[in-house]
């Protein structure tokens, strides 16, 4: 009843929120862990093997990197030299080094998404589910565990989007700059960053106020374009500073590694069309015109959907950041010439972090999304086997689970969108006239 | 003088027809005596690795010019090799799918004091091997050494590649019978009518070499050049059905798949734009 006795309370409920978070967090590092042993026996004993193929990739690029060559002599290695950098002690220590930084990373990624989380004021049981979905997901423990280094990717991001929440531009910034040098697909993100740095929300060097999940209503004012305002101290100075360390990154990669850099970490990734089967609608289109070139207006006939629709989603949903990150990865993965199911874990570990801001029940709406999508996934991957294990020419119809699945991502898509309650990142700063007040309930 | 000459053409005639007579029946039977010329001498560790430092394809005349030339310095003792032959007796595609393997049986009819069996498999376009599953193979002793030469690109369609080399390495044991299974994998094919590309393998060339022994790369081998018969069995070719896209479908699935891109994001625009129509209205009402 007294102060005292509730103060009491709230603290060993603290207490007991941290020990349940900590004991997920120790059970899951215990699986990886687990994980990597038993691909270690796997790989030695049985015909199949549980590392990825790419991490055979980057453990030969590194070791020739160790020993002074161009890791790039290594075919099929289309990744950032600081990749191979990172995974040199898997010649010195053990070839599971790298397997050990990348599920590292998908442990910081859980960690992330609390903070992120813990900063909305989200209840501690909602936080707790989010991070699950992350930690307990089985593609997210074999992916790290496997070795790719996907993980490393989803960690920087978080660390940006945590970075901004706590004000911290020049770290956002530079990290930023970092993962685009990293792996090219983040540059998605750009617009969105540089239209939520609007000085009315956001300071630099100041605690931003952020929008809390109890917050009801949404107390933006109405957005009244104002050309002053594009050119903001934070947003040269964001832009200033990631430009300058992707492009010192790929400089230095530059140096080092001439031509063969540029070719295989940067350009590949730009102009990649590749004709073999994956989950992307264009690879039979790409296939069946493979002996011929495209011209520059088809190029741009068939980049046009991706645009539009990234546009789209920026200009609508730019102010709840991450919500916007969220769409974009989606629609990104889905819309791009070619998908891989590692492309996935770029939305899964932004997924946590807008689930509490979603009226969509698991029963049945929920469900229902999720057994479509994986339902669409698997209907696609039965048409794979039956071409490249069966030596079936089932190329129509395996394009046309393509296209089922695109149906598949688009409805939940929609469904994700029409469900979400908005909730910008930024609140409005309270200034000391007291004009702008934040409505809470 | 002119019956002198004379009888000298006619000799000439008859070892000309005899060595074209020779040539002719030893790829289709099996015991014919082999030539002196058909020993030859390498200085690197694969017969292949020795015949792309100088040449480019892997046309079997260049081939065969090739080894001619490959003499053997003065300090490699001359032999008077006993001729070995080499029955193929078994040679198929098995497995299923993009992935299959290779199965060669190959049976040495005599023995020989040339311990390594040397086979040099030239794929024909549209399949490949993969340089590190056959290095993984050999650290599990399945062939004493193997290598992939010409075009390893492993991502690259059928008609933007060139062909590969497969030289395989095996020691022979005692009953001289020796199986050999090498992984290949189809790679896209052009596009055709029927839906699928006849991809048909032709024979290996085989060969005796002494062992190689590492560290010693100027040292010589000698190596023979085995006469392949087939047994009575292995009469047809050995053919490969890899699955091709049809060129009938070209327009519609540009057309359908170009609809489905506009249809999809179009949803994602007027979803996208209700509802933050819908969030502005709620503002508004609070303000």
């Amino acid at each position: 009843m007294s102060r005292g006795g509730s103060d009491k309370t709230d603290e060993s409920l603290k207490r007991t929120n941290l020990m349940n978070f900590r004991s997920l967090l120790v059970s899951s590092m215990l699986l990886r862990v687990f994980l990597i042993i038993y691909g270690e026996w796997q790989d030695s004993h049985m015909e199949v093997r549980y590392t990825d193929i790419d991490y055979t990739v980057f453990s030969d690029a590194a070791s020739l990197m160790a020993s002074g060559e161009s890791p790039y002599k290594r075919t099929t290695y289309r990744y950032s030299p600081l990749l191979a950098l990172l995974l040199v002690p898997n010649s010195i220590f053990h070839r599971s080094w790298g397997k050990f930084i990348f599920s590292a990373s998908d442990l910081l990624v859980g960690l992330f998404i609390r903070e992120i989380l813990k900063l909305r004021k989200v209840s501690e049981k909602v936080c707790t589910v989010s991070v699950m979905v992350w930690l307990l997901n089985p593609f997210t423990f074999t992916i790290g565990t496997r070795g790719n280094c996907e993980p490393i990717v989803c960690a920087m991001i978080l660390w940006i989007i945590l970075s901004l929440m706590k004000g911290n531009l020049s770290q956002a910034a530079f990290w930023y700059g970092l993962v685009v040098h990293f792996r090219v697909y983040p540059i998605i993100y750009a617009l969105p960053i540089i239209l939520v740095l609007d000085s009315k929300l956001f300071r630099s060097g100041q605690k931003p106020p952020l929008e809390d999940w109890n917050t009801l209503t949404s107390s933006t004012e109405k957005k009244t374009f104002r050309l002053k305002s594009l050119f903001s101290r934070e947003r040269i100075m964001f832009g200033l500073i990631s430009g300058g360390v992707f492009l010192a990154c790929n400089a230095v990669s530059f140096y080092f590694y001439g031509h063969e850099f540029l070719h295989e970490a940067l350009l590949y990734h730009l102009t990649r069309t590749d004709p073999r089967h994956n989950f992307s609608i264009y690879f039979y289109h790409i296939y069946l015109h493979y002996e011929r070139q495209f011209s520059a207006v088809e190029k741009l006939i068939s980049f046009l959907p991706q645009f539009t629709v990234q546009l789209a989603l920026v200009f609508s949903f730019s102010k709840d950041l991450v919500f916007c990150m969220f769409l974009q990865t989606v629609a990104f993965v889905a819309f791009n010439k070619v998908i891989t199911a590692q492309y996935f874990v770029w939305f899964y570990c932004l997924l946590p972090l807008i689930l509490p801001w979603s009226r969509m029940k698991l029963k049945w709406e929920g469900l229902l999304c999720i057994i479509l999508w994986i339902g669409a996934q698997t209907h696609w991957l039965l048409w794979g086997y039956m071409l490249e294990f069966k030596g079936v020419n089932v190329f129509l119809q395996l394009w046309m689970a393509s296209l089922v699945f695109l149906a598949a991502n688009t409805f939940v898509l929609v469904k994700i969108i029409q469900r979400h309650r908005f909730s910008p990142l930024f609140g409005q700063y309270v200034s000391s006239d007291g004009k702008n007040v934040k409505k809470l309930d | 003088m002119g019956s002198k000459r004379g009888r000298s053409v006619i000799a000439a005639t008859f070892i000309f027809f005899s060595m074209s007579c020779l040539n002719s029946i030893s790829t289709t039977q099996a015991g014919t005596s082999m030539l002196d010329s058909d020993t030859f001498c390498i200085s690197d560790q694969y017969i292949m690795k020795s015949y792309f430092t100088t040449q480019s394809s892997l046309k079997e005349s260049e081939f065969r010019n090739f080894l001619r030339l490959q003499q053997c310095s003065e300090n490699i003792p001359y032999e008077k090799d006993v001729p070995v032959v080499a029955m193929l007796q078994h040679r198929e595609v098995t497995g299923e799918g993009s992935h299959r393997h290779l199965l060669t049986t190959i049976k040495l009819l005599r023995q020989s004091h040339l311990h390594e069996l040397v086979i040099v498999e030239r794929l024909p376009l549209g399949v490949f091997a993969d340089p590190f599953e056959l290095q993984s193979l050999q650290q599990r002793r399945a062939f004493s050494d193997v290598s992939v030469f010409g075009d390893t690109d492993l991502e690259q369609p059928s008609f933007r590649s060139n062909r590969s080399v497969v030289e395989i390495h095996v020691e022979i044991n005692g009953n001289g019978e020796i199986s050999v299974e090498l992984p290949l994998h189809a790679r896209y094919q052009l596009i055709g009518e029927s839906g699928y590309s006849r991809v048909e393998f032709g024979e290996p060339d085989l060969f005796l070499c002494s062992r190689h022994v590492p560290n010693q790369e100027h040292q010589q081998r000698r190596c023979l050049v085995l006469s392949v018969g087939r047994s009575k069995t292995q009469t047809r070719s050995v053919v490969w059905d890899i699955p091709a896209g049809i060129r009938s479908h070209t327009e519609y699935v540009s057309v359908i798949t170009f609809v489905a891109a506009v249809l999809s994001a179009f949803s994602i625009l007027v979803a996208s734009v209700l509802s933050s129509k819908v969030e502005s209205c709620k503002n508004t009402k609070e303000l």
